[in-house]
């Protein structure tokens, strides 16, 4: 078999390429990298004050905006030793939960399911399935008004900032994301099944999955980066986490203690499902993957549980929060260096700011999930390939792009992350 | 009679569905996003225009004849470079969608950061994939039509789209963000001593940002009247040194603003 060379690779955020040689059933070559340009956020900021880097670093991707937004706030907070209020992070918990609605919805529905359903997009599909692109759009529709009543802006959200909000929602603004986000439960439900029953491929990684972990919940704010009991406390992220860089890429590729992991969804199933929300727990039992799951593929399923989970837990704190008019306090600053790591639609998402006396950043780095994937994902296919090496050359590149896109990679996100030597 | 007309009327809208594509280059995908979330209309929208390309969401994508071609995103390395030309050469109008594409954006505030930040971070990387200076697609081919904001407001992108397949040209909003916040009823951020860049940037974004209280930035790109000076001024007496300043205006805008250090010094030595 020739050399096969995706160029682009389409349904997925950002620009990537696959080359992949093939002689006698071996894999020869193997290489996945990001072609999107580099963007040198951590440049960028450096230079800058320290409340500008949440807006500067949304920049870094539209479906996950309010990730970075909320990732660059925490990490510069613990930098300059501000601890928010209750409110400030029970709102910065919806954020987070809106966010993760409207991605997994378009995540599953306009880049996953096509594939299954053996159509080329989501568009083709529309005369067949419009039913079920309808419940997509309800999602998708309910998280961007809710990230839209929060912060401002469906993308690059304004509101949330170092030290609180900017504006605040009232209090009918609460029960009316409550009122929306009642009606799109049974979607979310529906979703469960459409995917439950997909059929997909029997595949183990080697890869350790990797998520934050709580004591108390279904962790998405705090938590140690954990692999079951293999935990590691955030602030010691880069004695574990090294990078490495390739010719044929734009983004670095992860190491965990010098082994490949996963971050997204199917991992944070694995470390906290007894937190799940009753119905979640309901939808999980009527599906067939046991937990823990090595399955990558299964990642689109653990997205469809979370999308239910994510429902519940953000109409609860719709339910129970009540809106007090608080105001961001002047702060003292002081010099620091602070990481923030939150839970974000595709994993675990690290921002790290050196902050000096006057509030001007002097360093930044910053880790995204597609980043720490990449190489996971690499050599995924490389074990992937040897088990459909039978198939036509079409059905090859169609479960490989099926593996990728399992994994939900955002390019944009990676191809900026570079590495950064800390003195 | 009646019959003949409508057919003929049927046959007219056929004819005149255009060709559209919607490419991203570097960027964060949030204004081919902002496409999509028009959640209400996408359906109906999708019938109104031949959709050929559109990779974020579909594996089909020819490229050789568009009458629109919207892109997305900044040129940042040679692959971005080759992408642009070949679809410029293949549309008959080309669309700037959004901040990276019209101005460059915060991508290309590199251009004014200093080497040593991000030094450390270059790499020895294939041709395809070198970076090139980050810098608009205006730089490189002709723009026919420009969508501001990062990203645009997505009813925007929706009344463009229907613009064009009604066979109009889309207005251009040239007013500054002001007159959309007043109307919207929002205290002064320049008051309260914010560094709000509102009175020289174009609105139509229904002054947003300020909506939520965070002060404009400039993503939508200077007014074609713009006082430069004395926005310099105020900002000056409200206590922004030179550097904040800078800083400020070149986030989003730094390549249109190619006149910011002249007339500051002249401002700086009357």
């Amino acid at each position: 078999m020739p050399t096969i060379t995706l160029n682009h690779i389409t349904k997925i955020e950002g620009h990537a390429k696959l080359t992949l040689g093939i002689e006698e059933n071996k894999v020869t070559v193997c290489q996945l990298g990001a072609t999107e340009g580099a963007r040198y956020f951590e440049g960028i900021v450096v230079g800058r004050r320290y409340n500008e880097a949440n807006e500067l670093t949304s920049r870094i991707c539209g479906i996950c905006s309010c990730a970075h937004v909320i990732a660059a706030i925490t990490a510069i907070e613990n930098a300059i030793g501000f601890t928010p209020s209750e409110q400030t992070i029970k709102l910065r918990e919806l954020l987070t939960l809106a966010e993760r609605i409207r991605s997994h919805a378009t995540h599953l529905y306009f880049l996953a399911l096509p594939d299954y359903l053996g159509y080329e997009s989501a568009i083709a599909m529309a005369p067949k399935y419009k039913k079920e692109l309808q419940r997509a759009l309800n999602m998708m529709k309910v998280g961007n008004h809710m990230i839209k009543t929060l912060a401002a802006r469906d993308l690059h959200p304004v509101s949330a900032a170092v030290g609180g909000w900017l504006k605040l929602p009232s209090q009918d603004d609460m029960d009316a994301m409550g009122k929306a986000l009642d009606g799109i439960k049974k979607d979310a439900e529906d979703t469960c099944k459409l995917f439950f029953s997909l059929k997909y491929p029997d595949f183990q990684t080697e890869g350790l999955f990797f998520s934050l972990k709580s004591e108390k919940e279904y962790a998405m704010l705090s938590g140690n980066f954990c692999s079951g009991d293999r935990c590691h406390a955030p602030e010691q992220y880069m004695n574990h986490i090294a990078e490495f860089h390739q010719e044929y890429s734009n983004a670095n590729y992860a190491t965990e203690d010098g082994k490949r992991f996963f971050v997204g969804a199917i991992a944070r199933l694995n470390n906290n499902s007894k937190f799940l929300s009753l119905n979640a727990q309901k939808m999980l039992k009527l599906s067939k993957i046991r937990l823990p799951s090595q399955n990558p593929f299964h990642n689109t399923h653990a997205q469809a549980v979370e999308l239910v989970h994510s429902i519940d837990h953000a109409l609860e704190i719709c339910k129970t929060l009540k809106i007090k008019d608080e105001k961001i306090p002047q702060i003292p600053i002081k010099a620091g260096r602070g990481v923030g790591a939150i839970e974000v639609p595709r994993g675990t998402l690290w921002h790290e700011y050196v902050v000096d006396e006057h509030g001007v950043i002097t360093k930044a780095n910053i880790i995204t999930p597609t980043a720490q994937n990449l190489y996971n994902a690499q050599e995924d296919i490389r074990c992937f390939i040897p088990g459909i090496v039978h198939k036509t050359k079409e059905q090859i590149i169609l479960d490989v792009e099926k593996l990728i896109r399992s994994y939900d990679p955002c390019f944009s996100c990676s191809a900026h992350f570079l590495e950064v030597e800390w003195v | 009679m009646d019959r003949c007309s409508g057919m003929m009327k049927s046959k007219t809208i056929q004819m005149t569905k255009p060709k559209v594509g919607f490419y991203g280059i570097t960027g964060c995908a949030g204004c081919l996003l902002s496409v999509i979330f028009n959640e209400d209309e996408l359906l109906d929208l999708i019938e109104l225009i031949d959709l050929k390309a559109f990779p974020f969401v579909k594996e089909v994508n020819p490229d050789d004849s568009f009458d629109f071609i919207f892109i997305e995103g900044l040129v940042a390395d040679n692959d971005d470079l080759a992408v642009l030309k070949k679809l410029r050469a293949n549309s008959k109008y080309l669309v700037a969608l959004g901040a990276c594409a019209n101005t460059g954006c915060v991508p290309a505030y590199r251009n004014y950061s200093l080497k040593e930040n991000y030094e450390h971070l270059l790499f020895k990387k294939q041709e395809s994939i070198q970076d090139v200076k980050p810098t608009p697609v205006d730089e490189h081919v002709h723009v026919d039509h420009y969508i501001p904001g990062c990203p645009p407001d997505k009813k925007q992108i929706l009344t463009f789209i229907k613009a064009i397949v009604a066979g109009r040209t889309p207005k251009k909003y040239d007013s500054p963000v002001c007159m959309e916040c007043r109307q919207n009823g929002n205290a002064c951020l320049l008051d309260a001593g914010k560094p709000c860049l509102g009175p020289i940037t174009a609105g139509g974004c229904n002054s947003v940002c300020i909506n939520g209280g965070f002060e404009c930035w400039g993503c939508r790109g200077p007014t074609k009247d713009m006082n430069l000076e004395l926005m310099i001024r105020i900002l000056r007496q409200k206590g922004f040194d030179d550097k904040f300043i800078q800083d400020r205006m070149r986030t989003f805008i730094g390549l249109k603003l190619p006149m910011l250090e002249r007339v500051m010094n002249a401002h700086n030595n009357p």
